[in-house]
């Protein structure tokens, strides 16, 4: 029974590891501690960063998309909720 | 300062503006206000769009575009912690809130103390949750007031004496008596301009001052070589490094626990907008990003050695140096658009602090500890009065008492709120954990948390702990954190041990 339960778990939710990725991108601050190379004139700490909000808004994205879409995990544990209400989208 | 009559009736006329808003959002959604969800939740109706203006406007506060700036200007590169910050945080939102929110809907809770205290069936623990969180947001109130007088200062009044207060007075008068009328309801609507204020001033900002200052590269090598990049590891010390990643991770974890931010969370109307918003809200992080470089552009345009805002520099210190840039790059109406984008910038997680602030109040000390007999109408009253209270306390805080304690009492904050994550969060995934082994962490957290502040005077909130010779700052926050984590792990077989003896014994 529990390993069941565990194996649908796995198949809902894996894809919420990808959402270790943004922080594993910006928490090493060896890597990306230096001017060089940059771009546009921006030093390369900056714009490494700044890139990194975007890719951690496609990683979060992705998610929920993957999500809603294939593993079914985020469309129903709003438990008690009828869910998409008109009010949704406003 | 010379007074500025465009920017000052520009600055006026979107303030009046965003006050009609105020009060005509109380018949937006009409609903019943005087039910504590409908005033102080928005009735958990807003969908993905309200909800991304509504946590935009109530999280990147008009504090944070004067202050972090500032820091930038000062310190250089540690500023930009705000960028990891900024990316850590909806991940977390993601995974943690939407169940949250499922439980809070489901058992019609308000507050984060709601769910503790049924989730543990502890007085105590609740209360513990409320006061710290109640303690956390009234000086995060008062900073709200340093953005908005600094920005008062730069249109060319004084901010000085009773008179020079008055205008910020005024302000506050104005947000309490909409927030009264209108609850959550008000800054919704309200954040919705604040948001696009803010986007266009800071849009405007990126491409005109490079522009006048001779582009990016021009800006950054202005910048002293040394404050480009963190200082990097030496004999013995870890530099700037373990405080980079922690004051981001620590301020990260601690974000959606403070009041406002819950309210903001469970105020949407399924689980699915936070998780929308969770990918959509990094807009804003895209912003702060920018605005950090606001400091830079500040170095590179050498506002603080120009005589006419010297005077300005010497008031509010590094605060002056994101105003005193606007003044020095923008036209005068579009100066008053950008101040404007600040001071309603402080508005709007000012009305809803104080909304999480009064939520707490009724919720979890009125009505549990005096009047757990009152009705739907009596709990919406009271939080209506106590919203006014909280923000008169902002005002009165501000104005009598030198605002390095605002200052330093938000740091606390930060410190202070953290130490909800395991009650709040370890509910939501465990069973196993007990009350009593929750409030001893908590209080161990609490306690060692402050300690270390203390050590630093209260004016760092990065505590230089020294293991085998290797000098370690890390942010006290994460470190106090760690220490109520291990207190509530340990102590929880022992407080079970107890609880299945007394229970043996009264069976006998």
């Amino acid at each position: 029974m529990s390993r069941r339960k565990t194996n649908a778990g796995w198949r809902r939710y894996w894809p919420r590891l990808l959402l270790v990725v943004p922080f594993l991108g910006v928490l090493w601050v060896p890597a990306y501690n230096r001017i060089e190379p940059t771009f546009a004139g921006i030093p390369f700490f900056y714009w490494y960063q700044l890139a990194w909000v975007l890719l951690g808004a496609v990683i979060v994205f992705a998610v929920y998309l993957i999500e809603t879409r294939l593993t079914g995990a985020s469309d129903k544990p709003d438990l008690g909720s009828s869910g998409g209400s008109p009010g949704d989208v406003l | 300062m010379k007074f500025d009559l465009t920017a000052t009736a520009i600055f006026v006329a979107l303030f009046v503006l965003v006050t009609w808003l105020g009060f005509v959002a109380a018949h937006w959604r009409k609903a019943d206000l005087n039910r504590l969800h409908e005033w102080g939740l928005g009735g958990r109706r807003f969908g993905t769009a309200v909800t991304w203006f509504l946590l935009g406007g109530d999280l990147y506060t008009a504090y944070a575009f004067i202050a972090l700036p500032a820091l930038v200007f000062g310190a250089g590169a540690i500023g930009f912690f705000v960028i990891p910050y900024a990316i850590v945080i909806y991940p977390i939102l993601y995974l943690i809130f939407p169940r949250l929110w499922a439980e809070a809907h489901r058992l019609g809770h308000v507050t984060a103390a709601d769910y503790v205290r049924e989730r543990f069936g502890s007085r105590l623990l609740a209360l513990a949750v409320a006061v710290t969180g109640i303690v956390a947001t009234m000086p995060y109130i008062a900073v709200q007031l340093i953005g908005m007088e600094v920005v008062i200062g730069a249109l060319g009044f004084s901010t000085r004496g009773f008179f020079g207060h008055l205008p910020l007075i005024i302000a506050f008068v104005v947000l309490a008596s909409f927030t009264y009328t209108s609850g959550l309801r008000a800054p919704a609507l309200i954040a919705i301009v604040k948001d696009v204020l803010i986007f266009v001033t800071v849009f405007a900002a990126v491409v005109i001052i490079p522009a006048q200052l001779g582009g990016y590269g021009a800006i950054f090598s202005a910048v002293p070589q040394e404050k480009l990049t963190l200082t990097p590891p030496a004999e013995g010390n870890v530099g700037d490094y373990s405080a980079y990643v922690t004051l981001a991770l620590g301020s990260g974890l601690a974000l959606f626990l403070y009041p406002h931010a819950l309210t903001g969370v469970l105020s949407a109307s399924s689980g699915n907008v936070i998780r929308r918003n969770a990918a959509l809200l990094s807009a804003y992080s895209f912003l702060v990003g920018l605005i950090a470089l606001l400091g830079y552009m500040a170095i590179a345009a050498g506002v603080d050695s120009k005589p006419e805002f010297a005077a300005g520099f010497s008031q509010y210190g590094p605060n002056f140096a994101v105003p005193a840039l606007f003044l020095a790059s923008f036209p005068s109406w579009f100066v008053g658009v950008a101040f404007a984008s600040i001071a309603i910038g402080a508005l709007v997680p000012a009305a809803i602090m104080s909304i999480a602030c009064a939520n707490l109040f009724t919720r979890n000390l009125y009505k549990e500890f005096w009047r757990p007999d009152c009705s739907e109408a009596d709990e919406a009253r009271i939080a209506k009065i106590v919203s006014l209270i909280v923000k008169v306390g902002a005002v009165v805080f501000i104005l009598a008492i030198p605002q390095t304690y605002a200052i330093q009492l938000q740091l606390l904050g930060g410190i202070w709120i953290i130490q909800l994550l395991p009650p709040v969060v370890l509910g939501l995934y465990s069973r196993s954990f007990n009350a009593p082994a929750l409030l001893a962490g908590w209080a161990a957290g609490t306690a060692s948390g402050t300690y270390m502040a203390a050590t630093q005077g209260f004016t760092s909130s990065i505590y230089p702990l020294t293991v085998f010779g290797v000098t370690l700052p890390v942010y006290a926050a994460l470190y106090s954190l760690l220490i109520n984590f291990v207190v509530a792990i340990a102590l929880t077989p022992l407080f079970d041990l107890l609880a299945r003896r007394s229970a043996a014994s009264t069976a006998r």
